[in-house]
């Protein structure tokens, strides 16, 4: 980089620093506040719902009745998502409320949330394949399981950014 | 392109209007939330509300700055967020400042 550029301004590069360094620190506690993990209630119906989906879907797409009816199932399914998607909505409500920032995605870093959103829904439809290939709904109770798993997994890595940084 | 001239463009990137203190310190913070209440901001900063909102006019004005009324339980809320201009303002004035401090 030149250094034959007068800075603009007159700023001196011990200016410049301490602007950069200001910056930097209002950028990691607004980031800490944006990863203020959801409440104990919703972390639990999140990971619940993350659970079931898999058995639900799987239950869907089976080739013949498991358990219940297919339209069981799918009415099931339906209730599940549309219950989900109302306590999701008063939680992020709640969470906005409290924090007075927007609800990111973002938060965590790549590597972490490009894998989850790839490989949530390709465990959840390989299972659901999975088990109406071969019935046996082991597939099923896996994905459940590794689903839950990362919903808490998730869960505990808000919390622990949040204190990080904070 | 020569280096002196890519310096130039990086420097030209400095804007008086972030540079103020408390206004890249609003921007740092409206980069990193997306959109934050008022109020959130008022705390994050610890800066009264008359001098955050002397900055917020002024990043307004500059086109930098949007604002969004919300009602909560009876009372007006105001959210702030960046524009597009403002991203593209406060992400070039840290470059300037980065070649300021030089490798």
């Amino acid at each position: 980089m030149p250094t034959d550029t007068t800075p603009p301004g007159g700023i001196t590069p011990e200016q410049a620093r301490t602007a950069l360094a200001e910056a930097e620190e209002v950028r990691t506690s607004t980031t800490a506040l944006s990863a203020t993990p959801w409440p104990a209630w919703f972390a639990v119906c999140l990971t619940l719902y993350s659970a079931a989906l898999p058995i639900a879907y799987g239950g869907v797409m089976a080739d013949e009745d498991w358990l219940l009816p297919r339209p069981a199932w799918i009415g099931v399914l339906l209730l599940m998502v549309l219950l989900f998607t109302g306590l999701f909505a008063v939680a992020a409500r709640n969470w906005r409320h409290r924090t007075g920032v927007a609800l990111r995605l973002d938060v965590l870093p790549k590597r972490a949330t490009v894998p989850l959103f790839i490989g949530l829904p390709a465990i959840l439809i390989g299972s659901a394949v999975a088990f109406r290939t071969t019935g046996w709904p082991g597939w099923l109770v896996g994905a459940a399981l590794l689903a839950g798993a990362t919903s808490i997994g998730f869960h505990l890595a808000f919390v622990r950014l949040h204190r990080k940084s904070a | 392109m020569t280096a002196k001239s890519r310096g130039e463009d990086v420097m030209a990137g400095f804007d008086g209007i972030v540079h103020a203190p408390n206004r890249l310190r609003i921007c740092a913070l409206l980069d990193t939330a997306g959109e934050a209440e008022f109020g959130a901001v008022q705390e994050q900063l610890g800066v009264s509300a008359s001098v955050l909102s002397k900055h917020v006019t002024v990043l307004m004005d500059a086109g930098y700055v949007a604002q969004r009324k919300a009602v909560r339980a009876t009372r007006q809320r105001v959210w702030l967020r960046m524009t597009s201009e403002g991203v593209a303002a406060y992400r070039g004035h840290l470059a300037a400042l980065r070649a300021i401090v030089g490798p």
